[in-house]
């Protein structure tokens, strides 16, 4: 008896714990969203005394909201379709062809995961401005085929933990090894794949640095001109608090829709891949 | 043999895309990168680049601010790292157990972590701001003076604090790997009269010991050049200098090149930081066998 209520006692305050620390967690959201509300210049608000809509409106107008947000969709559709589906070829090669060479090449796909970006974009960039591919969306579609090493990573855990029986059986039927890869491998890895599609998507949608080095202004996508262009309003200099955090919302809106469609899938593909370490 | 052609061929041709991409836009910018760090190269001059040895590097060590940046984000770092992986692996601990609605208190932590870093500043200007802002009007509650959260004295604070609130980035990784802890350790040690404490010290913690130090290793080198953050936390663009104290090495760096012009410093700012962030992968590394467990057949 003494046992189950000092349990219970402990659920509620293991619940207790945790609605606390939701609120924590929400609270930034929801000071944003109801100050996005307010009137301009006022001061923050913790609890709501207006209802503005129009300041999304604004957002949408006060700079080249939709231009910006095309930008997003064109730089992100390429690195979901493109980058996703040659990580997964290179995960595959690396996980289920021998090959000489391939433990080295390996290490290289782990070095580059440790490597900080910036050390790369750099030169990256002024070997672009030299050969004159500064300023246009090419740069984005080379690394795109390129893949990504952490994505290849992960493609290549879990193709590790597909039984060789399937392969075999394949190969018997006269398979060759792409088509195994294409009809065998990628149907089961349904989970990997969304996953990697959703963090493809996330990482390029939330880029700000690599569009602010390789691009000009008007090909900027959203979350580099948010970072880049405060709001204004014509002929101030003061920015427009309330108008700036109903667009840093909007920019969240694509990024918690994905995260929503594919949630499953990242809990799913993370603890399948079984990261670890 | 023949066979084993095939393979070769295979092989090559399916990492073919990454490998090109690797050796001419990772591999070859990286060295490009080191080779300009030791000239003088500042923007204009590609024809007439002149060989300035160590000049550079010399640089780095003797310029007080890159000494005091390395320094501030070594000790942001040292804060900043073991303070998020102690948020994501108690709060991934919490939702272990048999939680009812786990799975909207996991969202909730981990959402955060996907906002992008110009929406989460946005909105934690909205607390830090010094005239009104959201945590002033608290601290008014009780009675406490207001605090210039992003002046001097405390812009590092509220820099961990806004970081920290995206620390549930690892929570899956953690939730996963406790996942993989077998039930019946827990059974035969409660059998055997272990309270909570000695089980979390004696099988969670050891048990755990290579998800967290993949997700340190990780969060050093994130941490290591953060400058995203620092910049815009303080200022309302990439080449607004941030306010000292979070005028991090990265931000520096940062500055040189697109502010300055100075592409050659920088390079060797960057390099200095690639074999800082090397160096204490290594350590961490080679310490690991000390306090990492592995599994006695261990899989690579």
């Amino acid at each position: 008896m003494n046992v189950t209520s000092n349990r219970s006692l402990g659920t509620y305050s293991l619940y207790g714990v945790l609605i606390v620390c939701s609120i924590l967690f929400l609270f930034p959201l929801y000071l944003a969203i109801i100050n996005s509300l307010e009137d301009w210049y006022s001061i923050p608000v913790l609890v709501p005394d207006s209802f503005k809509l129009s300041n999304y409106s604004y957002a949408t107008k006060l700079i080249d909201f939709w231009r910006y947000a095309g930008n997003s969709v064109i730089l992100s559709g390429i690195a979901v379709v493109i980058s996703s589906f040659t990580s997964g070829l290179v995960g595959y090669a690396f996980a289920r062809i021998q090959a000489p060479g391939r433990g080295l090449l390996f290490m290289c796909v782990l070095s580059t995961m440790m490597l900080p970006a910036i050390v790369t974009q750099i030169p990256t960039y002024i070997l672009l401005h030299k050969i004159g591919l500064i300023n246009t969306f090419l740069p984005f579609l080379l690394w795109a085929i390129g893949g990504n090493a952490f994505f290849i990573f992960l493609y290549r855990q879990f193709f590790m933990g597909i039984p060789l029986e399937l392969e075999e059986s394949a190969r018997i039927d006269g398979c060759s090894i792409f088509r195994t890869y294409w009809n065998i491998f990628l149907p089961i890895s349904i989970p990997v794949v969304a996953t990697v599609m959703i963090l493809n998507f996330q990482g390029s949608w939330n880029d700000v640095t690599g569009p602010f080095m390789y691009l000009k202004q008007d090909q900027y996508p959203l979350a580099t001109a948010l970072s880049m262009i405060g709001y204004k309003a014509n002929g101030s200099t003061q920015i427009i608090q309330q108008v700036s955090i109903a667009a840093g919302l909007m920019l969240i809106v694509p990024v918690l829709i994905t995260f929503f469609l594919g949630q499953r899938y990242i809990v799913e593909g993370i603890v399948t891949t079984g990261i670890k370490g | 043999m023949k066979n084993k052609t095939r393979r070769t061929i295979a092989f090559y041709s399916m990492v073919s895309p990454w490998l090109v991409i690797f050796l001419c836009m990772s591999l070859f910018p990286l060295l490009y990168g080191l080779y300009l760090s030791f000239t003088n190269y500042y923007g204009f001059n590609m024809d007439r680049l002149s060989f300035t040895g160590l000049h550079n590097y010399k640089l780095v060590f003797t310029d007080s601010d890159s000494m005091k940046a390395l320094v501030r984000t070594l000790v942001f770092s040292v804060i900043n790292v073991p303070l998020s992986t102690a948020i994501a692996f108690v709060l991934a601990l919490m939702l272990s157990g048999n939680i009812r609605g786990s799975g909207i208190f996991r969202t909730i932590f981990y959402l955060p972590s996907i906002v992008p870093v110009i929406s989460t500043v946005l909105m934690w200007k909205l607390i830090f701001t010094g005239n009104g802002g959201v945590f002033n009007t608290i601290l008014g509650w009780f009675g406490l003076s207001e605090v210039n959260w992003l002046g001097y004295d405390y812009a590092t604070v509220s820099l961990i604090i806004m970081m920290s609130w995206g620390a549930g980035n690892g929570i899956l990784i953690y939730l996963a790997g406790l996942k993989g802890i077998p039930r019946d350790l827990y059974e035969a040690s409660s059998i055997d009269g272990a309270g909570l404490m000695s089980r979390f010290r004696k099988i969670t913690v050891p048990l755990m010991t290579p998800v967290i130090f993949f997700n340190v290793i990780m969060g050093l080198i994130g941490s290591l050049q953060v400058y995203l953050q620092p910049i815009l936390l303080s200022g309302n663009e990439l080449l607004a200098r941030p306010i000292e104290p979070n005028y991090m090495y990265a931000v520096h760096a940062f500055q040189q090149i697109f502010a300055s012009q100075r592409y050659a410093y920088g390079m060797a700012l960057l390099w200095v930081l690639f074999v800082v962030i090397l160096l204490l992968s290594i350590i961490v590394f080679t310490t690991s066998k000390y306090w990492v467990y592995y599994e006695t057949d261990q899989e690579r």
